[in-house]
């Protein structure tokens, strides 16, 4: 008996902590198999125009389709990946898998390094492996593709017939480039960040939950200030995290973390750290990191977290007790200002056996309007094609009933010109200081440490991921 | 029976039996052991930029890095610091704990009833993994679990556990004592059982006290155990690293609760991958577990013949 209670606690613990789930989604979503089982896409051979591009997109629409010659091709497909969503919707958006070609899944979990570090081996030995085992795609996340679109260990993706389609977004684009301006990758979503607020918080702080008002409202950080105070006084919280406007702030500095070899923080940091640390001793905010099961519960009925920050994959995987207790209580608005969080490309590995494969694949999962149109209706992402988001933007019948039957896709849609990537910006080790810089100021945000004591707990943790090669004061 | 098997030298099948054992251990033990102290001379690792392994002969450095104190700190020792609190807050009260249930349960006089049960649900925690253990106490600790509805029930406000300091330390430590507790009353209730019945009745028929026997015969002769027992858990208590890495939410004090194999796994596990690195703190912390199980070998060991002598002085 008591075990047996022991285990339906460590079963919710568990659950618990699943609220934080990975970036780029969970398995969660409520999709169904794609409708479109037959993925003809015979109206867009028919476009004549002279501009050699578009004849190149509608070319590429045809992608995913399984029509292109397989002679000299690998039989074995692999692909590198740390959770199932880019299986799932490869099995189920209607992509067809050519005759005599199987796709080999490799899924290592991303917990303790330990996707990276098996990739890492694996790429370094891709010359040695046998034919079938070398790696073709590999899935990386934003805030590590640098360490891969720099390396050698990737490959130009134009020459292989992949092109930066104008149909996507810039920015997921210079992010699978390298410094040196080679396309290595692409990615199937875009994702910008969205203010996502309670509509029943809202209503009794501002007096209405109408989404143009509200984001008029909280147009800039000055005025978002003064919601907070209102929404103090009315005994809500702002937020349950003082790192929800880290990324807002980061994503858009213009300045890198690092120059010359030296660690140093930069304005648009201290930026934020003085506004978190304001939230925090104002009451305007708790003081859990964005994962905590604290969070979670700020979403349940009886919840006073009036508004949280991220983009579609947040509000539709990683939003589970307000998915469960509180939908349709939710809105998006843009916020005080635009900016991208996560998000995951497909890199095409050197050496790989199935070129033309990489390219069907990776024009397939931007390209086919098809297969993004499962992307942004099933998989419920914000697919990187701009032709599919404009018609479900236009759509006045389209919304999410978790967000109260609010077309997430128009206002997303509307913030993604605002986005910004710059590859100087970013290194190798962008993982660290987005994620361990912000989550170790916790302690100086909490009161438990003092600003330099936070700081040296972040250093020696710069100094564990870099083997002390980034120096820092 | 025995005794005929035994006549017959069946001694080469002993030695094939245990060969498996030895294969085993040389593969997956011995020779990642020494290539363990051969790395740790070496600067070895990844460089992410470059996207290129590398290794480079460097002496001791790895070693002098690791003990030399930079800016007057030195993590090595402050990790070190930080697992021996963390031991000594849950190994002290468990030893204390299981050695009264041992004694309680193994009572002639007291013949508890239902021991197999008791026996079982105190050795249950250690049938758990350790990371399932811990996720479980997260949530019992978290600012929404049931501990602080408690608390808030009472004082009015909730304790953050997790991102205090010593809070932190405690409920890590209090993991570890209840995950190994069972485990040791039964090691000792195997001691005790061992000790002569016939010592605890003339005790008895002396009149000796509860307290008497246990401080003049059960304690002294049960010393062996216990120094198998308290090894035994310096040794884990050093290479503590399942809970305190489980058990740490990102507002945790990265400082105070991180213990040597958690700034080991850090090391190896970044970015840059250093194995030289690792390797050096590895061998540290074979060496600070053999000096220190030494020590505790040699403080206890001797004093049950002190008792001995004490006894023939009578």
């Amino acid at each position: 008996m008591k075990k047996r209670i022991l285990a339906a606690l460590v079963a919710s613990a568990a659950v618990l902590s699943l609220a934080g789930c990975n970036k780029g989604g969970s398995s969660s979503s409520n999709s169904t198999t794609s409708s479109s089982g037959n993925t003809s896409t015979d109206a867009s051979t028919s476009s004549t125009t002279s501009e050699p591009t578009v004849d190149a997109y509608a070319e590429a629409q045809k992608a995913g389709t399984g029509v292109f010659d397989t002679a000299g091709e690998g039989k074995v497909f692999n692909i590198w990946c740390w959770n199932g969503d880019f299986k799932k919707y490869v099995e189920n958006s209607g992509y067809k898998v050519p005759d005599g070609i199987t796709i080999k899944w490799n899924e290592i979990p991303n917990e303790g390094g330990a996707y990276q570090k098996q990739l890492d081996a694996a790429l370094l030995k891709q010359a040695d492996a046998p034919a079938d085992e070398k790696i073709d795609i590999f899935l990386a996340e934003a805030d590590y593709i640098l360490k891969y679109s720099n390396a050698k260990v990737t490959q130009d993706v134009k020459k292989l017939g992949v092109e930066q389609w104008a149909t996507g977004y810039d920015y997921t684009y210079k992010a699978a480039t390298s410094a040196d301006g080679v396309l290595k990758g692409v990615s199937w979503q875009c994702n910008p960040s969205a203010f996502i607020y309670r509509r029943s918080i809202a209503r009794d702080v501002l007096g209405t939950d109408d989404p143009d008002k509200v984001q008029e409202a909280i147009a800039t950080w000055d005025k978002l200030d003064e919601v907070a105070q209102k929404a103090k006084d009315k005994g809500y919280i702002m937020f349950a995290s003082p790192l929800e406007t880290y990324r807002t702030f980061a994503n858009n500095s213009k300045v890198s973390y690092v120059n010359n070899g030296k660690f140093a923080t930069h304005d648009a940091f201290n930026q934020w750290l003085d506004q978190a640390k304001k939230y925090v001793d104002n009451g305007w905010s708790l003081t859990y990191d964005l994962w905590a099961a604290e969070k979670a519960a700020q979403m349940d009925v009886d919840g006073k977290m009036m508004a949280c920050i991220g983009p579609a994959w947040y509000f539709n995987f990683c939003m589970g007790t307000a998915q469960d207790k509180t939908p349709g209580d939710w809105a998006i608005c843009k916020g005080p200002q635009a900016h991208f969080w996560g998000g995951t490309w497909l890199l095409a590995a050197e050496g790989s056996d199935n070129p033309k494969m990489i390219a069907d694949l990776m024009n397939a999962f931007t390209a086919n309007e098809q297969i993004m149109e499962y992307i942004l209706k099933d998989a419920n992402e914000f697919p990187n094609n701009k032709n599919v988001v404009k018609k479900y933007a236009e759509d006045p019948n389209f919304g999410l009933a978790f967000l109260g039957g609010q077309n997430h896709i128009k206002v997303l849609g509307d913030m993604t010109d605002d986005i910004v990537w710059d590859t100087a910006l970013h290194t190798v080790y962008d993982q660290t200081f987005n994620e361990d810089l912000p989550n170790n100021m916790l302690t100086y945000l909490n009161g438990t440490k003092s600003k330099e004591d936070a700081m040296k707990a972040f250093y020696d943790k710069l100094d564990d991921v870099t083997g002390g090669s980034i120096a820092h004061d | 029976m025995n005794k005929k098997h035994k006549s017959i030298s069946y001694a080469k099948w002993g030695y094939i039996f245990i060969i498996p054992f030895f294969v085993v251990y040389i593969i997956f033990s011995l020779i990642p052991t020494l290539s363990t102290f051969y790395y740790s001379f070496f600067n070895k690792g990844f460089d992410p930029v470059s996207f290129e392994e590398y290794e480079k002969f460097v002496g001791f450095d790895n070693y002098v890095k690791l003990l030399s104190f930079e800016g007057g700190t030195n993590r090595f020792f402050s990790y070190f610091g930080n697992t021996m609190i963390m031991w000594v807050l849950g190994a002290v009260p468990q030893l204390l704990f299981s050695l009264l249930l041992a004694v309680i349960f193994t009572s002639a006089r007291l013949r508890i009833k239902g021991q197999r049960f008791f026996k079982t649900v105190i050795y249950m925690p250690n049938l758990i993994m350790a990371a399932s253990y811990a996720l479980l106490f997260i949530g019992l600790f978290s600012d929404v679990g049931p501990i602080n509805v408690l608390i808030k029930a009472i004082s009015g406000d909730t304790f953050r556990f997790l991102a205090d300091p010593w809070g932190a330390r405690g409920v890590i430590a209090f993991v570890n004592f209840i995950m190994w507790f069972g485990n040791t009353t039964i090691l000792l209730m195997a001691g005790i059982m061992g000790i002569d019945q016939s010592l605890f009745e003339a005790a008895q028929i002396d009149g000796a006290s509860g307290m008497q026997v246990f401080t003049k015969i059960t304690l002294p002769l049960l010393m062996p155990i216990l120094v198998y027992v308290a090894i035994t858990s310096l040794i884990g208590g050093l290479q503590m690293f399942d809970v305190p890495q489980i058990m740490r939410v990102s507002d945790t004090p990265t400082q105070d609760t991180t213990t040597m194999i958690m700034w080991l796994n850090n090391l190896i596990t970044g970015a840059s991958r250093q194995y030289g690195m690792g390797g050096a703190m590895s061998v540290l912390i074979f060496a600070v577990t053999g000096g220190l199980s030494f020590l505790v070998f040699k403080t206890m060991v001797t004093s049950p013949d002190k008792v001995k002598s004490k006894k023939k002085a009578k």
